[in-house]
């Protein structure tokens, strides 16, 4: 933890900004993937639209720093809260279904949302929203996202743990498997569900925030497309789903071997090649995620046992 | 203290309980029974909620539940069991035990998911059913009878004053029977009110104060087990004669 606070230190011996991008890159995708394992993993609701949050919260900052000028530095703790409004909206909806037609209705919603940002032009259509770029010099300008990302990821982590060993998280592991017997034992299940569905969406909806920013435009063809829901996914299935520190690992693992990839044979596409390999060995060899598999054949070592 | 008024429920024109009205007292052991099909399970998932009933009312100490939502309806201290034993196997033991704990909506949601508390009670409840052994054992791993035994034992952590138990011992060797069939007797002197579905004779005789007999959805008599043993239309429904 102290080596990641320390790691923009590097940026005073020369200009290391491929390494600070992919470690905020990193943090991006770990508050994402650890924010949709607890609707995903724990409540067993796999959700392959929930970048919409992600495009929510960035649209959200977007237009008010575009217009009023206010960093979304200062605005991303609203933006969260935006995509939760959603998410409560969005899961009393879909939640009713499970299993494949949730699936389904989740792709849908990504579908009706990157419709409806095409085309409305207040945002900018197809086009979307151009933001300023930040003052400072190429060394320091990734810095303020960096730390910003890695505050989110910490929190995503935290609330995942926390999540996970509450009579909440109980709750909703138990819905994950059947929700009759939840629901004779005095679960609340709609409740539950849908709290966890938009308490996921916050984090993610923070970071959208941020990362409109960083990329200094939001776009519906760089925020509602299924590759970001899709990614969340993996990263946790291999990782391990429902595990706290799986989507952590996941992430790490898919992150590297993805880049590791485009470094060493370019923008040939072999890294979804490898990419869809990893995921057939994992699964093959490690059908519950590395650290599921693991914690199940008791080989897990005990700092990354964290329920 | 449990009244069934006239309850109907139908599947796609299919009359599963049809115009049922019993009443349950506190403080008894009553044995539903009847042949396969008669509609035992539907009255009791009527009872829990899972299934709406088309007509008619389920009245428990003065209240509708029939107009209630199925986790309501465990809030007023009616614990069930399933037929076949819905134990969740990703769970462990105990998180099985104080999964009501999780129950309801409010602050304590936040709470750790096993309390101190929580682990001590659920420590009390496997050596009421002499299971503290499986303690700290998966779910998953465990048998099919010391299943059996903690779908009871998550019935009991919620201290139920109504307990519906279907089929408490269907698929157990004779030895879990007498020891279920101990508990019961114990749970009956603790003041608590059973309700169960079961098709072991034996067990419905030697235990039960009122029998009440169900077929093809419909209550076709009640009363103490010594008097249906000799109903003629009992026999009837379960033998398929008029012998």
């Amino acid at each position: 933890m102290i080596s990641l606070i320390c790691l923009p230190i590097v940026q005073f011996f020369g200009n290391y900004n491929y390494v600070i991008h992919m470690v905020l890159f990193s943090f991006l995708y770990i508050t994402m993937s650890s924010s949709w394992n607890i609707i995903g993993g724990y409540g067993g609701f796999i959700s392959i639209g929930h970048n919409v949050f992600f495009g929510i919260g960035a649209y959200f900052s977007g237009f008010i720093y575009a217009r009023y000028g206010i960093s979304p530095f200062y605005t991303a703790v609203f933006a969260g809260m935006i995509a939760t409004v959603f998410g409560f909206a969005i899961g009393l909806i879909t939640l009713r279904v499970k299993g494949p037609s949730f699936i389904i209705s989740s792709i849908a919603l990504l579908m009706i949302f990157r419709t409806l940002f095409d085309r409305w032009e207040l945002v900018g259509g197809a086009h979307g929203i151009t933001l300023p770029h930040n003052t400072l010099s190429v060394e320091w300008s990734k810095i303020p996202h960096y730390y910003a990302l890695l505050i989110l990821m910490v929190l995503s982590i935290y609330l995942s743990w926390y999540v996970r060993h509450s009579k909440f998280g109980l709750a909703l592991r138990s819905i994950s498997h059947d929700e009759i017997k939840s629901e004779v034992t005095g679960i609340n299940i709609k409740i539950i569900k849908v709290t966890a569905y938009a308490l996921s969406a916050y984090l993610i909806g923070a970071a959208g925030a941020i990362w409109g920013d960083y990329l200094t435009y939001v776009r519906p063809n760089i925020f509602f497309i299924i590759l970001i829901a899709a990614n969340m996914v993996l990263m946790c299935i291999l990782g391990g789903k429902g595990t706290v520190t799986g989507p952590i690992i996941g992430t790490i693992v898919m992150i590297f071997i993805n880049e590791f990839i485009l470094a060493n044979f370019g923008a040939s596409e072999l890294n979804i090649f490898f990419t869809g390999l990893l995921m057939i060995l994992t699964l093959l060899y490690f059908p519950d995620g590395i650290i599921g598999s693991l914690k199940k054949r008791k080989l897990l070592p005990g700092f990354l046992d964290w329920g | 203290m449990l009244k069934i008024n006239n309850a109907t429920k139908s599947f796609a024109g299919i009359v599963a309980v049809d115009g049922c009205s019993f009443e349950i007292k506190k403080g008894t052991i009553s044995a539903l029974i009847g042949p396969n099909g008669a509609g035992k399970t539907t009255l009791f998932n009527c009872i829990s909620r899972i299934y709406p009933i088309d007509s008619g009312e389920i009245i428990y100490k003065d209240r509708r539940l029939d107009l209630m939502p199925t986790h309501k309806i465990a809030r007023l201290g009616i614990g069930r069991s399933f037929q076949i034993t819905r134990t969740l196997d990703h769970l462990s033991v105990t998180e099985n035990l104080v999964l009501h704990t999780a129950g309801g909506i409010g602050s304590h949601l936040l709470l750790p998911a096993i309390t101190m508390e929580n682990r001590q009670k659920a420590g009390e409840i496997m050596e009421f059913l002499g299971i503290s052994a499986l303690a700290d054992m998966d779910m998953g791993s465990l048998s099919f009878g010391q299943k059996k035994l903690l779908d009871l034992g998550t019935v009991l952590m919620a201290d139920p004053e109504l307990i519906l138990l279907d089929e408490p011992a269907a698929g157990v060797n004779l030895r879990l029977l007498e020891d279920i069939i101990e508990k019961l007797v114990t749970l009956k002197n603790q003041g608590k009110t059973i309700f169960l579905i079961e098709h072991n004779m034996d067990l419905v005789m030697e235990i039960s104060d009122e029998v009440i007999v169900m077929s093809a959805g419909m209550i076709i008599a009640q009363g103490q087990p010594t008097e249906i043993q000799k109903n003629a239309e009992v026999l009837d429904a379960y033998l398929g004669t008029n012998a």
